[in-house]
């Protein structure tokens, strides 16, 4: 038999408050990522989350994105509210949240990163995030503007100097052309793009031509090997 | 390990973009050593094919002296950007002048010389290094007195074994000797390169043992390992070890494009796959 209901959702927020050790802030974010909301997500484990990818602690800070992402299109606003231009670290965890929830909203943000941000890993998040959002919901005009501008940056990540980023919109590309929506015209632009990245000529770095290749593969409905 | 950390490279301060001409101009140049050192990383990095590339920078190379620790960017500081860089060009032009830096009295120079060396694949290199180390982990691989540093850069001088690739016994029994050493990262070195020579499983066992080791660097140092050998069963521990996947990204493109020399029952579209998932 179960004794009083606490909530454990709110005791959870409190140790993230109280933790005193990097170690102590680890395992309490971890703890209130994985807490399950059941049927109203808790606006205050939100901020917390929040909050935590500015404590310029990376384990923390990822645990804390992936309960972001967990929690889905509820965390975007509070994410965008809280973005501070002077904290470089908590605007990287930022657009990885954002890339990974998939929500329109992210797209300025996700754009933005690809084509500036210094760090290659925010960039290379941005750019598979690009490629992933959830547009479902949109109408059809509205959903090809958007899809549109994922394509052009991505086209325009095509020529970024790190490897990895390269590969991530590799990634991106494929999922825009396998959106089961999209126009011929941006089914051909993404494989034209695709294209580039898979041969010497256009690419040096093997391991990204073989990922372009397998996304070309997979937008000719081959088995992906 | 580190093949890809150089620790200098955040040094440059003169870091805004600048043109392959602007690059040759600041090398030519000897009045701001600052702008040489810049120059000489930038050439490098951008893997320079002007034919005026291989000459400035062996002339940078020649530009060293005795150690001087006080004199802020000086030119060994420049020497050793010199000496990566060659590595980088792919030019088997600067050997000659790279072997005799590998006898030089600065360490940090005989590192740099040693890692590009390795990327060259210059098999000449492989008596100087066996001689450097022959003294083996109690002599060569003696610590030095107030410095963290070992008598050789040992780290760097395995892994260029391991990389120019000549499996000859005495390389062998020589490299065997540093899987016993002290230090995690000399032992991971070590097998690294053994891995590398012999493709044999039991040197993979103590590198996968290292990515649970407690110490971050330490376990970066494995993934960066496994990942330059492109010992394919590790993907699985490899995308375990609590580490940055920027690393873990790294690692895997080495399994992708290095792996098919090794025994392939792990595709690589299973590598790519787990690398989609750490973007």
């Amino acid at each position: 038999m179960r004794s009083v209901e606490i909530d454990p959702i709110g005791e959870r927020i409190e140790a993230v408050r109280q933790a005193a050790s990097a170690q102590a802030l680890l395992d309490a974010t971890c703890a209130l990522a994985a807490s399950d909301h059941g049927n109203g997500v808790n606006n205050e484990a939100i901020a917390c989350l929040v909050e935590v990818l500015g404590f310029n602690n990376p384990g923390a800070a990822v645990a804390a994105v992936d309960g972001l992402i967990a929690l889905g299109p509820e965390a975007v606003e509070p994410i965008l509210e809280s973005l501070d231009p002077r904290n470089y670290g908590a605007r990287a965890w930022a657009v990885r949240a954002l890339a990974g929830i998939g929500d329109v909203r992210g797209l300025d943000l996700l754009e933005e990163a690809l084509a500036s941000d210094i760090g290659p890993s925010v960039r290379r998040a941005a750019a598979r995030g690009l490629g992933q959002l959830r547009l479902d919901a949109l109408g059809e005009p509205l959903r090809l503007a958007v899809q549109t501008r994922c394509l052009q940056a991505l086209v325009a990540g095509c020529s970024d100097g790190e490897w990895v980023v390269r590969y991530a919109v590799s990634v991106g590309l494929e999922g825009i052309g396998l959106a089961d929506f999209n126009s011929e015209y941006l089914r051909a632009a993404s494989r034209q793009a695709l294209l580039g990245l898979s041969q010497p000529d256009g690419e040096e770095v093997p391991v990204v031509r073989l990922r372009a290749a397998l996304a070309l593969r997979r937008l000719d409905g081959q088995p992906s090997a | 390990m580190a093949g890809t950390i150089d620790p200098d490279a955040g040094i440059s301060a003169a870091g805004e973009p600048i043109t392959e001409a602007e690059a040759l101009q600041r090398l030519r140049q000897s009045e701001d050593h600052s702008q040489q050192y810049y120059a000489a990383w930038w050439l490098g990095r951008n893997r320079s094919r002007h034919p005026e590339a291989l000459p400035l920078l062996l002339a940078a190379l020649r530009q060293r002296r005795p150690r001087d620790p006080g004199a802020g960017v000086e030119e060994n500081a420049i020497a050793r950007n010199a000496a990566r860089a060659l590595g980088k060009l792919g030019d088997a032009g600067a050997i000659p002048e790279l072997l005799a830096a590998l006898d030089d009295g600065d360490d940090g120079l005989r590192e740099a010389a040693a890692r590009s060396l390795g990327e060259l694949q210059a098999t000449e290199a492989v008596a100087v290094l066996l001689r450097r180390l022959a003294s083996g982990p109690a002599g060569a691989g003696a610590p030095r007195l107030a410095s963290p540093r070992l008598q050789e850069p040992c780290e760097a001088m395995l892994e260029a074994l391991g990389a120019i690739g000549i499996a000859e016994p005495g390389v062998i029994t020589l490299i065997e000797a540093f899987t016993a050493h002290d230090r995690p990262l000399i032992r991971s070195a070590a097998c690294r390169a053994l891995l590398q020579l012999s493709g044999e499983a039991r040197w993979a066992e103590p590198l996968m043992q290292l990515l649970d080791h407690p110490q971050l660097q330490v376990r970066r140092a494995a993934l960066m390992d496994l990942g330059a050998v492109g010992w394919r069963p590790a993907l699985e521990p490899i995308c375990h070890t609590l580490a940055e996947n920027s690393l873990k990204l790294i690692a895997l493109r080495g399994l992708v494009e290095q792996g098919a020399h090794h025994d392939a029952t792990i595709q690589a579209g299973s590598v790519l796959s787990a690398m989609d998932s750490l973007l």
